[in-house]
């Protein structure tokens, strides 16, 4: 019966991985740039999270709305401020991507070291939690209320994004500009604001994703980096473009941990992500849902 | 030549401590060099230094450790190892590009990692390893004073050799790789085994600094092959200019005395560290792209620049 319930805890732990994956598909289709910094943005999100509920005594709603708002502000800034300028100056090519992936890691250093400097993140916390009562039982297996409620948070966002980029017209120009950002410029589509849309959203999921993970996990301001690896993993089983594939890419990563901790040990958990890393790399690049590997042309 | 006399002399002169410090940064040189050559020279965007890093100091020093093998002897063999690992990591890696390079190579370096974490009976595990004095043709080298001289060698002849190689015809082909895959095959030149030579060579790097770590550390654990020592070469190439040496040993200059720098100047170092840190990166990437040495380059070309204009401006 260990078997159902670890697999019923990976998905709801899948699921928070799915969020923070889908932050850094976003930002990966909208700018082409792998955002090293997706943890931290998590890690800021749970903080934003605690603030509100323990110091302003917000309710759990504002809460969320606080994290989000906030990160959703600091990506935006992020995004005007540093990444506009730096892809202006750098090269094209290969060193460009460097530049770029250097940016996000001084970045991620910068945030930690900033949530460091309050010496309120000194002391390991812990959100409490939004729903208590007492767990429910489904066959052989418990579910915590809190767990439910990621879930079910996790799979309204999706939807709700979904919607966002199928229906709206802001939606549909971000895609226009993720799939062909010249065409999309000659559409009239202001391309850089819709980058900093983009990151401004990104943002705002992995806020929302550092809320709901909060109150599961002991919050410093060094788990973010975690956190980054585990949403590469996702993102990387789903193919890196492909939105839908990051959410099964999420899950099964969540699932796969939990069941390599049952069949092997709890210390083969933490390396579980690298190895899927490599063997998805190794022998299907392209992910899940990536669709063809394309090859770039000169 | 100078590294070798500085290497000869300074140990009767200075302190213990910049010993120490000096120690510290020609290892990191021999790494961050070896990097370069991968990064920088041939353009592959890869992460697995600290892996062949950790791999060659591991090596060096369980073979002095268990077996009593003398570093003369378990320095090259632990930069073999490294290479032969870096070959292997290779053949698969160098079919990827870009991105999923870096973060294929990523995985690796966490996955040895935790290798190195968690094999406690080769490793010693998160406990670490404490290593005997290095002996060096019969002399047993423990301290900073007597490692110097010896890190200073092994550098001076990594320097020659990366010069020797960079006027190769291997360094124009690895160049040629950097700047257009497509145009370098066209040209004949065998892309992938130029792309895992590269790697190779560059993990023996790795695996020799590797070896200079055991030199005069008494102590390896783990921690020192984890992400932020990745990150930490990745940036001193970044900071110093990339691909080029003159930048990649400014860089190490500067990334590795930051530290102490700022532990002398700031009160609350351990917590300013990473923001400082991260600042740096940020602002080099925006004001100064080609790093240090670029910026330098650029400088002097644009002087040189206004010169010849100023003495036209005179003649007409």
């Amino acid at each position: 019966m260990a078997l159902y319930q670890s697999i019923a805890s990976g998905i709801v732990t899948g699921c928070v991985y799915a969020l923070v994956a889908l932050s850094v598909v976003l930002i990966f289709k909208a700018s082409e740039v792998v955002n090293f910094a997706g943890g931290e943005f998590v890690m800021l999100g749970a903080y934003g999270g605690l603030i509100a509920l323990s110091l302003f005594h917000l309710p759990y709603i504002a809460a969320f709305a606080f994290s989000a708002l906030a990160l959703f502000l600091l990506g935006a800034a992020f995004n005007r401020l540093v990444l506009r300028t730096v892809l202006q100056r750098a090269r094209r090519g290969q060193r460009t991507l460097v530049a770029l992936v250097i940016t996000t890691l001084g970045l991620s250093y910068a945030l930690k070291g900033a949530t460091r400097l309050f010496s309120y993140t000194e002391e390991l916390r812990k959100l409490p939690p939004a729903f208590n009562g007492p767990p429910i039982f489904v066959g052989p297996v418990v579910l915590q209320r809190q767990d439910i409620a990621i879930v079910v948070i996790s799979f309204g966002l999706m939807f709700a994004l979904y919607l966002f980029f199928q229906r709206t017209t802001i939606g549909k120009a971000l895609r226009g500009t993720s799939q062909n950002p010249r065409a999309a410029v000659l559409l009239g589509i202001p391309v850089q604001r819709m980058q900093l849309i983009s990151w401004g959203i990104a943002c705002a999921i992995s806020g929302i994703g550092g809320v709901l993970i909060g109150a599961k996990l002991t919050i410093s301001p060094d788990f973010g980096s975690q956190v980054t690896l585990l949403a590469f993993a996702a993102a990387i089983i789903g193919g890196f473009t492909s939105l839908p594939g990051v959410v099964i890419g999420g899950i099964l990563l969540g699932v796969i941990q939990n069941l390599v901790g049952v069949a092997f040990s709890s210390s083969a958990i933490a390396v579980t992500p690298f190895v899927v890393i490599m063997l998805v790399l190794v022998f299907r690049p392209q992910g899940l849902l990536g669709g063809r590997y394309r090859i770039k042309k000169v | 030549m100078v590294v070798l006399l500085a290497g000869a002399l300074l140990p009767a002169y200075v302190s213990e401590y910049y010993l120490y410090l000096g120690n510290v940064l020609m290892m990191y040189a021999v790494l961050a060099i070896g990097l370069d050559i991968l990064m920088g020279w041939t353009g592959q965007f890869a992460f697995a230094h600290t892996a062949f890093f950790g791999i060659g100091c591991y090596t060096t020093a369980l073979l002095n450790l268990r077996f009593g093998v003398p570093f003369t002897l378990g320095m090259p063999l632990g930069a073999l190892l490294a290479g032969s690992v870096g070959v292997v990591v290779a053949i698969p890696a160098t079919r990827m590009r870009d991105i999923y390079l870096a973060l294929a190579t990523f995985a690796f370096a966490e996955g040895m990692y935790w290798v190195f974490n968690t094999w406690e009976s080769v490793t010693g595990g998160p406990n670490g390893v404490r290593i005997a004095a290095s002996n060096v043709f019969g002399f047993a080298v423990g301290t900073d004073a007597g490692a110097f001289p010896v890190s200073a060698f092994l550098l001076a002849i990594m320097i020659v050799f990366t010069m020797y190689i960079s006027r190769s015809r291997f360094g124009r082909e690895m160049a040629a790789v950097r700047e257009s895959e497509p145009v370098a095959m066209a040209s004949g030149v065998d892309v992938r085994r130029i792309k895992i030579v590269a790697f190779g060579i560059s993990a023996i790097y790795a695996g020799v600094a590797g070896g200079m770590f055991t030199l005069a550390q008494s102590f390896v654990n783990p921690e020192q092959f984890g992400f932020s020592t990745g990150i930490l070469a990745l940036s001193m190439i970044v900071v110093g200019g990339m691909g080029r040496l003159p930048g990649v040993l400014i860089g190490v200059a500067i990334l590795g005395l930051l530290p102490e720098v700022l532990r002398t100047t700031l009160r609350s170092f351990q917590v300013w560290q990473e923001l400082v840190y991260g600042l740096i990166l940020m602002l080099t990437i925006i004001f100064m792209p080609d790093g240090i040495w670029g910026a330098v380059l650029n400088l002097r070309a644009r002087l040189a620049n206004r010169r010849t204009a100023a003495s036209k401006g005179n003649k007409a």
